[in-house]
């Protein structure tokens, strides 16, 4: 199997190709960052044609020597930024007010540590779909940092060294925004239905 | 919590901690059940991400696609603009010319370490000019290429 470099080098050969490769590669991970940082698909699609055709129009804008992810969500959160700006608004990923880390309290086992079956049966499935819906409200509850965090590492696959250089942070910065993001999740997570 | 583990327990879930520092955390999460919570949290997110996954519609991968394709259409011998093809070509004319350069003093025994050297060297500078002028050429073009998108964008 070509490496993403190998492909980007077909591609800037003259191998259209190789884009269409490329873009199976990793369309789904692009698009999925998108979709969760705009929370529209609309823009989400807008911004995910942007990033490619960035590539499309100046192939010559990645340098080989970068790893291709590294420089394609790199692209993509600029793009998705200077979306907001022309458009004037905050991201879905901006449109919540962060909330304040949980405080260092309960050391008891919560009930996510049994609540969460990685094979459900059927019978877990009406179980599964509220606890999905607890996930989406407890990743709303993050603040806009940790969410931009979050969803890199978790779409990117990029290591934390490599987010904290793709965001021009200290990787101490980026690990104590995921951190925080755990403790809250937990938290939000174990909260007793109301 | 005040275990001190936050960061490591982050590095740990997404398999970033190796060796010792591994183990230690192992060994940590027997007794600390905040930092199962959270790795529980964590893996419930994850997984949910994953199974809510989406992919882009099919019409903007195609609309990338076609566009990728007609510039490779519009490719010259395979390159991207007129400009390329046409400093390649000069490029080739330089390295013909480079190699019919006669050699000073060349025997026929000593032709590869003599003159031919010294007509190598000449066409190696010929090739870095012609890189260069091909590196500002791109450039050129790449800026012309961008105004015209902002004016266009202007219009529009």
């Amino acid at each position: 199997m070509l490496t993403d470099q190998e492909l980007v080098a077909a591609f800037k050969g003259g191998d259209a190709e190789a884009l269409g490769a490329l873009m199976e590669r990793h369309k789904a991970a692009v698009y999925g960052y998108l979709l969760r940082l705009t929370g529209r698909p609309d823009a989400a699609d807008d911004i995910f044609q942007e990033v490619w055709l960035k590539l499309v129009r100046r192939p010559g804008a990645y340098g080989e020597r970068e790893k291709f992810s590294a420089w394609l969500f790199t692209v993509a959160r600029n793009a998705a930024m200077d979306h907001f700006r022309r458009e004037g608004s905050r991201s879905a990923l901006f449109s919540q007010e962060g909330v304040a880390a949980p405080a260092d309290d309960d050391a008891a086992p919560g009930p996510l540590e049994t609540a969460v079956s990685p094979e459900p049966g059927p019978h877990e499935t009406l179980e599964n779909k509220a606890l999905g819906e607890k996930i989406s409200a407890a990743l709303e509850r993050l603040s806009p940092e940790q969410r931009e965090v979050f969803y890199l590492r978790h779409y990117s696959e990029l290591s934390f060294k490599e987010i904290a250089e793709l965001l021009g942070l200290p990787i101490g910065t980026v690990l104590a925004r995921m951190s925080r993001a755990a403790a809250l999740l937990r938290k939000e997570l174990e909260k007793k239905p109301q | 919590m005040n275990c001190g583990y936050g960061e490591k327990l982050i590095l740990y879930f997404y398999g970033e901690l190796a060796g010792e520092l591994k183990a230690g955390v192992e060994r940590h999460l027997e007794t600390c059940a905040a930092c199962r919570g959270e790795l529980a949290a964590l893996e419930a997110a994850q997984g949910w991400l994953k199974a809510s996954a989406a992919e882009p519609p099919a019409a903007a991968v195609a609309a990338v696609l076609a566009q990728a394709r007609a510039a490779g259409g519009a490719a010259v011998f395979g390159f991207r603009t007129w400009g390329e093809a046409l400093l390649a070509g000069a490029l080739t004319a330089l390295l013909a010319v480079g190699f019919s350069l006669p050699g000073r003093g060349t025997s026929p025994g000593l032709a590869w370490n003599s003159g031919l050297d010294s007509g190598l060297d000449s066409v190696e500078y010929s090739i870095d000019k012609a890189q260069a002028d091909m590196a500002v050429a791109q450039s050129d073009w790449d800026d012309s290429y961008g105004l015209l998108e902002a004016e266009s964008a202007q219009e529009v």
